[in-house]
């Protein structure tokens, strides 16, 4: 809470809602003493379209264009959540070859999501190079995803009890390719940026959160395994085919329990190695046969009660609430995305620092504005 | 689902709670539901943070003739999750969770904003998402887009 009258030499900034750093649209209102942080609050909504009011207005159908709206950045992710919890609350299954199609664009989903937070992060603390090459690397997830799915950012590819259309025959062989290409990749940005002292000054030690504290706002996703949490629904939930895959949780500062910007720097960096596996396996593993289920219902319809889902999406926990009173309209649906917790913390971790560092530690929290705002 | 979870029991005896529901299919995604007084909230929130759980969300549902409120309890590393229900009322604030935990301050706002649901105790309770002028909680069922301009534009899909 922000004091309105200032008796000291304080005085107000205001960054964004157009600062580019903000990445979307984010008001920080910061009280300064000079160059140092006094306090921070945050002024958020201005991208919020009414998401959930929107869900229990129209059926569970005709919302299904929506949650790939939410984090834009993720959008296969949120589709992927959605198909899965209506699935789970009308007791529906998915074929395999489907849970596995999908599984592989969320996973790729998520090296694209986690690849232009990088290049973004870096172009933030201002190394122009990075964002370039991790615009590269995006193109050809794009370029991928395009070919099965037809879209390029908003994804509406899932469907009730299975995906819209089959793989096409060169989706293997371009998925093949570009796994060859990232990491190839991934050891030149260790190289070139995990080394790099500039980059090194810019982000150790600056804005750690310690795991009482991340327990308390309800961190999730690479900001808490950077505290050294290996919490990750992939393994602790598992939902669809993730339990037939063999991956590694990422987690840095397993004894010191306190992550920093660095700390989540690396936590990313080493989750697009392991999506790299879970994608490889998945192609595999994955078997032939049909891709949608058979005898579902055209309209799903939940029988009556209340239904709760959660997946770990490329920012953490995503979960979705469900109430319903047996028809095809829900009466509520929350969306709990992981982004709005993630926020909650930046006024407890901004004051006391310099005015440069918010750029560091707003981006090392990897917020999409339109899933906080829905 | 995981039934050796020690906690379980406490929370099952707690005074705190009217009544507690293990789950009822593999569907519905909780481990044990609680039905509680409104009043009881911040202590079983002690409990919960006591036992190293973390609050994954609060939020409400509008029944047409009455309001309630959800909380939502997770733990690190093992799956669990704990729902507590209670009343909610337009007329009478439930007590804030902000002094136990603080992922309840912008959880709290977000039910404010949307239904209009207010917290005693909250030290900032104010709208989060809409407008600070908005005149309006979207999510209540007597909630009409557009009548506030003049026409039912927009009706929504009924059942």
């Amino acid at each position: 809470m922000l004091r309105k009258t200032l008796t000291d030499d304080t005085f107000y900034l205001n960054m964004g809602p157009q600062h580019p750093s903000t990445h979307g649209v984010l008001r920080l209102l910061l009280r300064l003493d000079g160059e140092r942080i006094v306090e921070c609050e945050p002024v958020l909504g201005y991208s919020h379209r009414g998401h959930e009011h929107m869900a229990q207005t129209k059926s569970y159908l005709r919302f299904m264009p929506n949650p790939s709206r939410m984090d834009y950045l993720a959008g296969l992710m949120y589709n992927h959540a959605y198909c899965l919890a209506l699935e789970r609350a009308c007791g529906v299954e998915a074929p395999r070859r489907a849970q596995y199609i999908r599984l592989i664009c969320a996973e790729l989903n998520r090296i694209a999501s986690h690849l232009l937070w990088f290049g973004a992060y870096l172009l933030d603390l201002g190394g122009f190079t990075p964002f370039l090459y991790a615009f590269d690397d995006r193109e050809d997830i794009l370029a991928i995803l395009g070919e099965v799915t037809g879209s390029r950012l908003t994804y509406s590819y899932c469907r009730f009890g299975g995906v819209a259309r089959d793989l096409t025959p060169a989706f293997p062989q371009m998925t093949r390719a570009f796994i060859a290409k990232l990491r190839a990749r991934l050891a030149d940005y260790d190289t070139l940026v995990s080394k790099n002292i500039i980059f090194i000054n810019r982000t150790k030690g600056i804005g750690p959160i310690s795991r009482e504290q991340a327990r308390d706002y309800a961190l999730s996703g690479p900001n808490l395994r950077a505290c050294g949490i290996g919490h990750d629904l992939r393994r602790v939930e598992p939902c669809s085919v993730y339990p037939d895959l063999d991956f590694q949780t990422v987690t840095t500062n397993q004894d010191a329990g306190i992550g920093d910007c660095y700390d989540r720097y690396l936590v990313r960096m080493g989750e697009m190695a392991q999506s790299l596996d879970i994608v490889e396996q998945a192609l595999e593993l994955i078997p032939e046969g049909p891709i949608r289920a058979k005898g579902v219902p055209q309209e799903p319809a939940p029988p009556p009660g209340d239904y709760q889902f959660s997946y770990e999406s490329a920012r953490g926990l995503l979960s979705i609430y469900l109430v319903s009173d047996g028809s095809r309209v829900p009466v509520r649906m929350k969306w709990r995305t992981p982004s709005f917790s993630n926020l909650s913390i930046l006024p407890l971790l901004l004051p006391g620092t310099l005015v440069a560092d918010t750029v560091a530690i707003l981006g090392s929290l990897d917020l999409v504005i339109p899933e906080i705002d829905r | 689902m995981n039934q050796a979870e020690p906690l379980y029991e406490l929370l099952r005896s707690s005074p705190a709670v009217l009544e507690a529901q293990g789950s009822q299919s593999a569907r519905d995604g909780f481990d044990l539901r609680l039905a509680i007084r409104a009043k009881g909230m911040p202590e079983l929130a002690r409990l919960f943070k006591e036992h190293g759980c973390f609050l994954e969300f609060i939020t409400a549902v509008d029944h047409g003739e009455s309001l309630e409120l959800i909380y939502v309890f997770s733990a690190w590393l093992r799956p669990f999750r704990v729902m507590a229900r209670c009343p909610a009322s337009l007329m009478e604030p439930s007590p804030s969770l902000v002094e136990v935990l603080a992922a309840a301050d912008w959880q709290e706002r977000e039910v404010f904003d949307m239904f209009g649901l207010e917290f005693a105790g909250h030290p900032d309770l104010k709208r989060i998402l809409l407008p600070e002028d908005a005149d309006f909680h979207p999510l209540r069922k007597d909630f009409k887009p557009g009548a506030r301009h003049g026409g039912d534009w927009f009706e929504g899909e009924t059942a």
